[in-house]
Formats: C-alpha cells, structure tokens, sequence
C-alpha cells in the first residue's frame, strides 16, 4: 500500500516536470520595464544582418529600443501568430503578393499615416499595410570564366537557347520568381502585354530547357551555383551577383531586359510593439541616407529617390533604380497579378517540377 | 525527423504492453486486474504527454483535412485527381525503399565488423558512425553538394587524373539522393542491428560449424535468423523515417526526385493551404499504416521486434 503510494506520488511528480518542461518555452517577451521593444524579421542570412545594422540599429540605439531578430519570413507563422493571438514578430518582409494578401485578410496592421510619409516612396509599391523596403532586379547572370562581358545572353531569348549558350539554367523555385514572365518574354510576348500571364505558353517554353533547369531556393545556393560553374547562367538577384563579383568570385550580370521586383514590410495584427514598428517605417522612408547605406553595402535599390544623390557612384552602375539600369528594363513584377494566383501557379509550378 | 523516429518505435512497445493476446511466447504471471502494475503507472505521464504532443495534433491535423478551407471531401478529391501526387506519393515510398536496401547491404557488413573489432577499433568505428549524426542536416546536405557536383570535389579529383572527361552525374538526380539519405539513414540501420549482433553467441555458429555446415550455411542458417530482429527494426526505422525526408531530396535531387514531404512544406510555407497540406500528410501516414499491416500479415513484426533476448 505504502509502496503504491509512493508510485503514484513519483508518477504526478513526473507528469508535473514533463508540465514545466512542455511550458518552458512560451512567454517571456516583455523587456525591462519601459523599454520599447521591436522583433525584426527578414530572410535571413547577410542580406539580413546587413538590412538590421545599416538601417535599423542606427535608429533603435537612438530611440532606446530593444532590437531583436527573427529569420526567415514564413508565411504559415505568420498567419499563425496572428490567428492565435500569439503574436512575437513586430516587422517581418514580405513578398507583396502576400502582404496585400495579409492586408485583405486582416492579419495586418494598417499603416499609420501620422507616423508614415507614404509620400516619400513610389506610390505603386506601396500598400494599405505595407511599404517597400528594397527594390531588386531579376537579371541574367553567368559565371565569367565560362562566359565573359563580350559574349553571354543579352535577352531572355537567349537564356533559353541551349543551343547557342550550352550549359544549366538556375531559377529560382518559386512562382514569384520571375521565371514565368522571363518565359514568355523570351517567347515574344512584349513585356508591356505580359499580364494576365499566359501560364500555357510559359510552360511550353518551360519545357523546352526542362532538362537544363538547377533550382536554388537561397541567395548563398544562387551564388555558389553560378560561381562554382555549376550553372553557369542563372536568372538571379542582381544584389547576389554584385556581391559574389566584389568578393573575387567569377560572377558577372546583364542587365538588359531586367524585371524589376521589390519586397515589402508588414506589421502583425495584434503585435504588441505595432506602433514602435510604424515609428521606425516613418523614420526608415524620411532617411534616405540609411537606405543609401544599406543599398551601398548590397547592391538593392534604395526605396526613396531621394536616396540616389547618397550612393556611391561604382554602386550606382549596380542598382535597379539607376537611371543607366532602369533604361534597360524589361517589365515590374505585377504583384497584384500574383495576389490573386499566387497558390494556382505554384500548385501547377509543383505538379509540373514533379513531372 | 526526430519524431518520426520515435513514434513508431514507442507505438510498438505500448501496444506490446496492453493485454497481449499471442499464446504462443510463455510469459511471467501477470497479477490479474490491472493492464499496467504499479512500475508500469510510472509510464502513465510519458503516456499523456504523447497524447498531448501527438495524438492530439494529429487528430486536429485529420479534422483540418476535411476542413480546411471548406468542410467536405475536397482536399481528397484534389489529391486523388490529380495523377502528380500519387506518382509523387510513389515515388517516396520507392525512394524510401531504396534507401533502406542500401543502408542494410552497407549498415549490416558494418556492423558485423563492429561485433569482430577489438574496443579501440570498434570505439572507432562507432564515431565514425555517429559524428555525421551529430552534424546539422543542412550542413551535411550542402556538404554532398560541393562533393558530387559537375565542379565538385568527386568529379574534379577524377577529371584531373584522367578517369574520366565528361563529369559524373552524381547530383540532381536519383544517385544523388540515394547517397545523402542512405549518409543521414546509416545509424538508424547500424545500431539496432549492431544491438542485436553483440547479443548473438558466436558458438552456436561453432557449433553449427563443428555439425558440419559450411561457413555460409553456418552464416545463413544460424547467424542470419539470429540477427533478424536487428535487420527487421533497421528496416523499419529507415524505411519510415526516409519517407518524411525533404530537404535532402529537395536539394539533392533532380526534378522526377521531388517526395512528398517537400509538397507538404510547400502547401504550408508557401501557399498556406493548410488542408490540402494536412491531407497530404495524411495520405502518407494511411499508405504507411497500410503497408506495414500487409508486411505484418507476412511477417510476425511484434516477435521480430520484441524477440531480441
């Protein structure tokens, strides 16, 4: 009986510690008292540390705020967090399909336009809850060793020839990127007919150079792929380019027919630091001296045209939003387009990768 | 992964637990009345935290099937309309297989090896085993890309000794995700069937040998049914740990290669279909059970696995 007792004494007292372990690891978000806090969240990696530390270190150490940082955006989180009530990220980056998605369904926080000159950045890339943060290009890459500046595609359609530039093709393995409208561009369609995409066609030019398709699903596997020779051409991140080039690596860009992106910033719904994010938004698009740091160190453009006159002028030649650059564009990502068939072409991007 | 490791196994020793109808192994006396005796109760809390931590998520995992994102068979119909998901589903049920016939032929001569070797030697071989273990998944991942691709490691080392003059296709296909998995896979294989060799007692062998048989009768007649119990919870744990794999497969692989668990991420990462994902994951998790049961129809999986003494 004595012995039963203790059994049952020692099993609630494991069932309690397995309780404490179970709820260890929630809670716990308030900083010391008074101190604003802000929890940043991006893709990750150096494009990240860099974005924290040129653009908002500067302003939490002056505003006294407790920075800290999350990586990488996940959409799934995100809509969690915010559907349960449990809300730990303040800032995240986003693709602007799913921030007007976010936006519609709610679980974002409307811009405050007291804290926020929407003014100040490019109206079309800014939202009901969502500003840009960095514009980049989706450019043609090669590796210089294999291809040099006199002798590479200059235009989608020459990407897709396998024939006159033999060798694999990186993409990137997502709708989004680009690989559709690159597609069809290189197919005829002129760029300012692009939309409503003509998914069909794209994935009968697709499927001319299927068995020559490598997919990266990281800026750091982009680089390696196109810097080891692996592919040596890869429809790129023109800040991944430039900065595996400035680190000696044989990676180079053409910037003809560049299909200008961007990503942009949400707020949560239900964060509890939603205003100390819309206070840095507002200082982050009136400061285009910290966009021109951050775009001097990577090679994005800069959200402000204000920021222009503040970027060094080797860089300058490597930004989507130089005037020399933006001659040569091609088209803009309609994310519009892609708010409403994001999950349909990705579901047919799935089943036909699987094929 | 991890939790794909354990359930099964746990599973199995809970159900081997309840009231045990097999006649046949004669077991100690049971005092009457209780499933579990007092000691057992101790494994009551560990059986309320698998039902906190996974028989509840799982149940909310197949109500959302139905669901999500309006109540009604549509996430099935989806799937099975579809020829992609079931080539996919295929597929990773054969990739799964292959990984587990590699890692055996490879795991069983190992560990074999291991029962021969002294303590040093055998110290050695189980690190060389294990440290992989202990890396990141990533890591190691990332790893076999630099070695197997057209630039890589492999491929230049032969290039510039003259073996060959057009690189090996080693990555972005199946060879490629054969070797990463069976890489991750190999402990999972080595250890339970290195338990069970370590417990085998080499005279019978001897004596079987004194009788009379060959080395390779001895081999296939004793040793062999001996080490079963081993083989059979390697297989078992490669073959459904391998089928939850995707980053290996995603990064690794070429494009017939994609598993099933890469289209789960996608569904929820990227389009946030948390339904079909769910029937997805449930699809696979029937198809296993029902593989298992038709296995367990042909082969006595609870004494094979249990039978280890």
């Amino acid at each position: 009986m004595r012995h039963t007792r203790h059994v049952v004494i020692a099993a609630i007292a494991a069932a309690g510690m397995l309780g404490v372990a179970a709820c260890g690891g929630g809670g716990g978000s308030a900083g010391a008292a008074g101190e604003k806090e802000l929890t940043v969240v991006m893709w990750g990696g150096e494009d990240q540390k860099t974005h924290v530390r040129d653009a908002i270190e500067p302003w939490a150490k002056q505003n006294n705020v407790n920075l800290k940082q999350d990586e990488p955006s996940d959409y799934a989180k995100f809509q969690t967090q915010v559907e349960s009530g449990k809300v730990s990220w303040d800032l995240v980056e986003v693709e602007p399909h799913f921030a007007t998605k976010a936006c519609k369904n709610g679980w974002a926080e409307k811009l405050d336009k007291t804290k926020i000159d929407t003014s100040l950045v490019k109206a079309e890339l800014t939202g009901e809850c969502a500003v840009p943060v960095l514009e980049y290009a989706f450019t043609i890459g090669y590796n210089s060793d294999i291809y040099s500046a006199e002798n590479h595609p200059r235009t989608w359609a020459e990407f897709f020839d396998t024939q006159k530039f033999p060798g694999k093709r990186g993409f990137w393995k997502d709708a989004t990127g680009a690989i559709f409208e690159a597609a069809l561009i290189a197919d005829g369609v002129a760029p300012d007919q692009l939309y409503p995409l003509d998914l069909d066609r794209a994935f009968r030019k697709l499927d001319t150079i299927k068995q020559d398709i490598v997919w990266y699903d990281s800026g750091a596997m982009q680089q390696e792929l196109v810097s080891s020779g692996e592919t040596p051409l890869i429809q790129a991140w023109n800040g991944r380019i430039y900065r595996a080039a400035t680190a000696g690596r044989p990676a180079a860009q053409e910037w003809n027919q560049h299909i200008l992106s961007y990503d942009q910033l949400v707020i949560p719904h239900g964060s509890e630091n939603a205003a100390t994010a819309q206070e840095w938004i507002g200082w982050y698009l009136s400061n285009p001296e910290a966009q021109a740091a951050y775009s001097n160190d990577t090679g994005y453009g800069p959200v402000s045209d204000a920021a222009m006159q503040y970027i060094k002028p080797e860089v300058a030649a490597e930004l989507p939003s130089s005037t020399q650059n933006a001659g040569k564009r091609s088209a803009i990502m309609n994310y519009g387009y892609w708010e409403q068939n994001y999950e349909d072409v990705t579901q047919r991007l799935e089943e036909w990768r699987a094929r | 992964m991890a939790c794909q490791v354990t359930v099964p196994s746990t599973r199995e020793r809970v159900s081997a637990h309840d009231a045990d109808p097999a006649p046949a192994a004669p077991r100690p006396p049971r005092r009457a009345g209780g499933l579990l005796d007092r000691w057992g109760s101790l494994v009551l809390p560990l059986v309320a935290f698998l039902l906190v931590v996974f028989v509840l998520p799982l149940a909310f995992v197949l109500a959302q099937s139905f669901t999500e994102p309006e109540p009604g068979l549509q996430n099935y119909t989806d799937f099975f309309g579809s020829p992609v998901y079931l080539d996919v589903l295929a597929n990773t049920f054969r990739i799964a297989g292959m990984v587990t016939v590699v890692t055996l032929l490879l795991g069983f001569p190992y560990a074999y090896l291991m029962t021969l070797a002294g303590p040093f030697w055998r110290g050695v071989l189980m690190v060389a085993v294990l440290v992989p273990f202990w890396t990141s998944l990533l890591i190691r991942t990332f790893a076999w890309v630099l070695m197997l691709s057209d630039t890589g490691v492999i491929n230049t080392v032969l290039r510039e000794i003259g073996l060959i003059s057009e690189p090996l296709p080693l990555l972005r296909n199946l060879t490629g995700v054969l070797i990463g998995m069976s890489q991750v896979m190999l402990p999972f294989a080595v250890l339970p069937m290195y338990a069970t060799m370590r417990s085998v007692d080499r005279r019978l062998v001897q004596a079987a040998e004194g009788l009379g048989a060959t080395p390779l009768q001895a081999f296939w007649r004793v040793y062999a049914p001996l080490t079963a119990p081993g083989v059979a919870a390697a297989t078992l744990l490669v073959f459904v740990s391998s089928l939850g794999f995707y980053v290996t497969p995603a990064l690794l692989g070429g494009p017939g290669d994609v598993m099933i668990g890469e289209l789960i991420a996608k569904q929820l990462s990227g389009v946030l279909r948390w339904g079909f994902a769910s029937a997805l994951a449930i699809a696979l998790l029937v198809v296993t059970g029902l593989l298992l049961a038709l296995v367990a129809r042909f082969v006595d999986l609870r004494r094979m696995l249990g039978g280890a003494r």
